[in-house]
């Protein structure tokens, strides 16, 4: 992680008393520091607190209150969440969504990463342009047409319709990432390996792919939370095939009491985004830079 | 959170060129086939449907293709005020947010420059990027409720205004008749003017009866006495409402309140507690014409909460959210900015005597105006799409107060509204906003290749 | 899952595969009469009800049919709220659930017009069978039977917290001067009088469309949910006047305008029936009472109970019941659909949900007692006797206007509750909504 970087290397000259006394001096901002960041935990903990209270303890009192009456405590609203069938059917829609479209804009994107940064045709450039030209695109240009495509192709309201657009509106940004790794890549790895007569598919799977990794998994992070949080495109393209999101927006409108459901759905949703971002936390934070920063 | 959005402006690196070798043709065959599925689906999913979309916005509501109606689409979304209020909305949203989130990772990254833990505070606050925006609505709306008994951020407000003006004993309490007139002020005087010998009765109501305090007794007017100002402060209320003004059975007298006796000059000689019958006793009251009154402490109201999801703090509530959300992404770009920096900058102006406060400004901003710009421009993108929290952040009876352009679009063609033109229209709109953004990264990427 | 529980779940599992099998097996030899093995299928359900409102009990309604059908298969999806749009964009987009509950006549109408739906002239003899005409009626569109009322709420319900009312020494008002002096009563003990759920725009409108059927009757509420009467008639103005006496009474809503804003359907409940209570009434229709017993620790009788909507004119209007109700339709057909839907018609399956409260019926042949309590019974029971009965008047107009979120209807009461005052610019902006609703349905 970039912090890394940024960490003190401690001077050997410093005197105790030295480094005692910087250490006073910057008391003032590490407590400053130790509540910002306890504040900008409160609402996720609030949301926890709230999703293992009864609906009943919620109507009257806080979440916090918890920590005087621990008793009130209990794993009756994700028990019966666990068997709510419509619960469990969105959060697998949802998994299905994510991975598939995981794995095509993954694989769609390498090999057209690849080819816009070792193949040779005409119009590459310009080609590529255009791919950066779709870098910005609002998702909203597509939503009443691909509505009408998909009426007429049979792909509303399937998972395989939801995950093809999510692939095409990842794929630009995917292009752009790896495109910009591989160029990067040794040349005369490559030139050596086509010498020796691999064939470009032996090169991409054996010799692209590998090397690329970093790239790929910075992506499919991005790519798999990117669609695990969704909502407009579930929303606009499943009617019966819903994902949880548009599950838990579906049981809103009971705000209120049936925040006993949706407390602790949306904190289901969540888990699985916040795992795969501690497991994968370099990956993302690369991810992040490589598609901001030089 | 947007694939598309994350990158506002791409870094470029040429691509070698083509070498000339033989077999050209073979070659093109293979880039072709490597190429083929992504551009297919770019095609399809992405060009061709924004070519249909800017047609459709000069179409009717419905059927394809059906009625040209020119740029009455247009018309409408700038003179619909639900429309209007999206697009005032969202200019609102790119005025205030990026500028916020820039500033707010700009300090976070400086503070934890140097800072030993700052991989813990760092996640911390990088961590709401990995909610879902909808999941991130659903917690926020727990945190704003309007009832501070119910609502952290209110709770935390009725904290800090507690300390500095407690509740009153009545807060809800008024009087039960006319005879009895709230001032500017918050207190309760009585217009009848008492004398020494005066029987004084302020009856209350509104009270609720676990607010009534334990002690309290069955009421009891006083009798008069020489000399003293007498009188009872008690809930003119039993059930079915009773004689207002009368003290009766089954009414109870309010302990604890204090009266205060002002002379004519309206300034105060004298206070009393009442009792557990709520009688009170101002002894050895000098002649003269007097008034009595129940100072305002008493009524004071509790925090109440302000209205967070409510018409008028909505949009600002949801740029909290929002900036919650994305102050962790602009912290940890910028802290890359800021670990890429040349140390010796730096250390050559601190070395001239430039305090901690002059190199950030002086040095620090100036070195890091590029990835400044980046996080500004992100965000710029990111705020002009804001969809998922506006739909789940807003109640729905204030979804009008906090309409976006992504919301507005959504609604107007596919809930209720079913109306493709103007949806297309509100489309292209978004899309023409973004194409500045869109120049920059081509020309970037001319000029870098 | 510790050791002992994951012994315990084998067990059971063991236990019921062995039932089960034997089951089969007994099934088998001794030629069950009762069950019907040939229909076999799967019908996709979507609905309104969501797991905290309805979805459990609509599972044992399914669960007596599976009875008698054990290879049909419905699942049920809870759609919730935005069910009519969802619905519409799915019937648009061409793949609709086999079977949908709807709560908007207009919808069905909409969809009978462009001919989605699939008619149930099979089911006509056992509804025949268990309903009178009338309800029969409301099923059918262009002389065709396409939907069966399968649970129907009453509306003209008020629920009230009982020891709010005692300790302000009221009786349940029976007309609408009674009802404002008990409030201002109700007020005075401490207590405000109303809890308004107006984050939900359906129940003000609920309570408007009571004040008007209270005040004008039942042809003119008819005439004016058919859009036959404008918004901007004389009488709408009288009606929204009338309702700004309980709304625009600020200090008597629990939280205040503000509040009632905020305040969803399900606050609303839990509000009134805290302790201490945060209110003293809810104006709402029977389903009231599930969550009331589902998040909250008020008893019937001793905790809540309800009254009649008040009299405004009186005379034959002080009796009219609105009801909302839920009319089943099918967008395909199929054996197993059939079979289900023949199944909803009879006295058993409405029973199955009647019994466990929150369900009205227009069916003749469910008896009283089934209903498990005094209250229950008296929410419901008037709605298969009353004289004049009428379908809840937004749920008649185009969804447009009248059922979504924010906007038309729904989203222009909310606005009269932030300002009560404005009676003629709510009408305008109603008449204006839904001129434009109605054109564009035609």
């Amino acid at each position: 992680m970039t912090a890394a970087s940024a960490v003190e290397i401690p001077n050997p000259r410093d005197s105790v008393a030295a480094k005692t006394l910087r250490f006073v001096a910057r008391t003032p901002l590490h407590i400053f520091l130790i509540i910002v960041a306890c504040l900008w935990m409160v609402p996720t903990i609030g949301l926890f607190i709230t999703s293992i209270l009864p609906a009943s303890a919620l109507a009257s009192k806080g979440w916090w209150q918890v920590f005087s009456h621990p008793s009130t405590a209990t794993w009756s609203n994700y028990s019966a969440l666990f068997h709510n069938h419509g619960m469990l059917t969105a959060l697998k829609t949802t998994a299905y969504i994510a991975v598939g479209n995981t794995l095509l804009v993954v694989i769609l994107g390498a090999m057209a990463g690849y080819a816009f940064a070792w193949l040779e045709f005409p119009g590459r450039d310009w080609a590529f342009i255009g791919v950066i030209a779709l870098l910005v695109v609002p998702l909203q240009m597509a939503l009443i047409p691909m509505f009408k495509l998909y009426d007429t192709f049979g792909l509303f309201d399937t998972v395989l319709g939801i995950i093809l657009f999510h692939v095409a509106f990842g794929l630009p940004f995917a292009i752009f990432l790896l495109r910009n790794f591989f160029v990067g890549l040794p040349k005369d790895i490559l030139e050596s390996a086509r010498i020796d007569g691999a064939s470009e598919i032996v090169i991409f799977l054996r010799l692209i792919l590998p090397l690329g990794l970093p790239a790929i998994a910075s992506l499919a992070i991005f790519q798999f939370l990117w669609t695990w949080n969704d909502l407009l495109v579930a929303l606009t393209f499943g009617q019966n095939t819903t994902p949880i999101t548009v599950w838990i927006a579906s049981q809103l409108r009971e705000f209120g009491t049936s925040i006993d459901i949706i407390a602790p759905a949306s904190f289901i949703s969540l888990v699985v985004p916040l795992c795969v971002f501690f497991a994968f936390q370099r990956y993302f934070v690369q991810g992040l830079l490589a598609g901001s920063v030089k | 959170m947007s694939a598309g959005g994350i990158t506002a402006e791409p870094p470029v690196v040429a691509a070698p060129p083509p070498s000339a070798e033989p077999g050209r043709l073979g070659r093109y065959l293979v880039g072709a086939v490597f190429l083929a599925p992504a551009l297919f689906m770019l095609v399809v999913w992405m060009v061709y449907p924004a070519i249909y979309t800017i047609v459709r916005s000069f179409f009717g509501q419905t059927g394809f293709l059906g009625t040209w109606v020119g740029i009455d689409n247009y018309k409408t979304l700038f003179t619909t005020s639900t429309l209007l209020t999206a697009i005032k909305n969202n200019a609102l949203w790119v005025a205030v947010v990026p500028a916020f989130v820039t500033a707010v990772g700009l300090i976070f990254a400086v503070l934890t420059e140097r800072v030993r833990w700052a991989v813990v505070f760092k996640t911390f606050v990088f961590l709401p990027m990995a909610i879902s925006a909808f999941a991130t609505g659903v917690t926020w709306r727990i945190m704003y409720q309007q009832d501070p008994g119910l609502g952290a951020v209110n709770a935390l407000g009725k904290t800090v205004s507690g300390v500095f003006s407690p509740a009153g004993v009545l807060s809800s309490a008024s009087p039960s008749t006319p005879g009895l007139q709230a001032t500017s002020s918050g207190a309760l005087v009585l217009k009848t003017p008492a004398h020494p010998g005066s029987v004084v009765l302020l009856g209350l109501t509104g009270i609720a009866p676990d607010q009534v305090p334990k002690s309290a007794a069955q009421a009891v007017a006083p009798a008069a006495k020489q000399g003293d100002i007498v009188g009872t402060v008690w809930r003119d209320f039993k059930p079915g409402g009773g004689k207002a003004g009368v003290v009766e059975k089954q009414e109870l007298g309010l302990p604890g309140v204090t009266v205060d006796l002002r002379d004519a000059s309206g300034k105060t000689v004298q206070s009393a507690k009442t009792q557990t019958d709520g009688t009170f006793d101002f002894a050895k009251v000098p002649a003269g014409t007097y008034t009595t009154a129940i100072g305002a402490q008493t009524f004071a109201k509790p925090f109440g909460g302000y209205a967070w999801l409510g018409p008028k703090l909505i949009v600002p509530s949801l740029f909290i959210a929002y900036i919650w959300i994305w102050a962790g992404f602009a912290m940890v770009v910028i802290g890359a900015g800021l670990a890429a920096m040349p140390r010796d900058v730096l250390e050559a102006a601190r070395t001239d005597g430039a305090t901690e406060l002059q190199v950030f400004r002086r040095v620090t901003v100036p070195l890091l105006a590029p990835v400044l710009s980046v996080v500004f421009i992100t965000m710029i993108i990111n705020v002009l799409k804001v969809f998922d929290i506006v739909y789940a952040l807003a109640p729905q009876s204030e979804y009008g107060k906090a309409n976006v352009i992504a919301l507005a679009m959504y609604f107007t063609a596919f809930q209720g509204g079913g109306n493709f033109g103007v949806g297309s229209a509100i489309a292209v709109f978004l899309f023409l906003l973004v194409i500045p953004v869109l120049a920059l990264n081509i020309r970037r990427f001319k000029r870098d290749a | 899952m510790t050791r002992t529980r994951i012994g315990v779940v084998c067990i059971t599992v063991a236990v019921a595969l062995l039932a089960a099998g034997l089951a089969g097996a007994g099934t088998r030899s001794h030629h069950h009469t009762g069950q019907n093995l040939a229909v076999k299928g799967t019908i996709t359900f979507d609905g309104i009800w969501t797991a905290s409102s309805g979805q459990k009990q609509f599972a044992d309604v399914i669960k007596l049919f599976n009875k008698t059908y054990p290879n049909v298969k419905v699942n049920y999806k809870p759609v919730g709220d935005s069910l009519p749009t969802v619905l519409a964009t799915a019937v648009a987009g061409g793949n609709p659930p086999d079977m949908a509950d709807i709560a908007q006549p207009g919808t069905v109408a909409q969809f009978a017009k462009q001919g989605k739906l699939k008619p149930i002239t099979y089911a006509k003899g056992t509804i025949a069978k268990n309903y009178v005409s009338s309800w029969q009626q409301l099923g059918t569109y262009s002389g065709k039977l396409y939907a069966l009322v399968f649970k129907a709420a009453n509306k003209s319900v008020v629920w009230y917290n009982v020891p709010a009312f005692k300790s302000a020494g009221v009786t349940p008002p029976k007309t609408f001067s009674q009802l404002l002096a008990d409030a201002k009563v109700i007020k005075s003990s401490g207590t405000p009088a109303y809890s308004i759920g107006g984050a939900d725009g359906w129940t003000l409108t609920d309570m408007f469309e009571n004040i008007y059927l209270r005040t004008f009757g039942a042809a003119k509420y008819n005439a004016l949910s058919a859009h036959k009467i404008k918004w901007t008639d004389p009488s709408v103005k009288t009606a929204l006047t009338t309702m700004g006496k309980i709304i625009g009474d600020t200090g008597n809503l629990a939280g205040g305008t503000s509040g009632a804003l905020q305040y969803g359907f399900n606050d609303s409940v839990t509000n009134a029936f805290a302790t201490p209570p945060k209110a003293a009434m809810v104006f709402e229709a029977d389903f009231v009472g599930g969550v009331v017993s589902s998040s909250t620790k008020a008893k019937p009788n001793t905790g809540f109970n309800t009254f009649t909507w008040p009299s405004i004119t009186p005379g034959a209007n002080a009796s009219a019941v609105e009801i909302g109700g839920d009319l089943f339709v099918t967008f395909r057909d199929t054996p197993a659909i059939r079979a289900f839907v023949n199944f909803l018609a009879t006295a058993p399956a409405a029973e199955a949900w009647a019994k466990q409260g929150g369900f009205g019926t227009g069916n003749k042949n469910v008896p009283a007692s089934v209903y498990p309590d005094a209250i229950t019974k008296a929410t419901e029971a008037p709605i298969s006797t009353a004289k004049s009965v009428v379908f809840d008047m937004s749920d008649q107009q185009p969804p447009s206007f009248g059922a979504t979120a924010a906007q038309g209807e729904w989203g222009l009461f909310q606005d009269f509750l932030k300002n009560p005052k404005d009676v003629a610019g709510i009408q305008r902006k109603l008449e204006a909504a839904a001129a434009a609703a109605y054109k564009k349905g035609k």
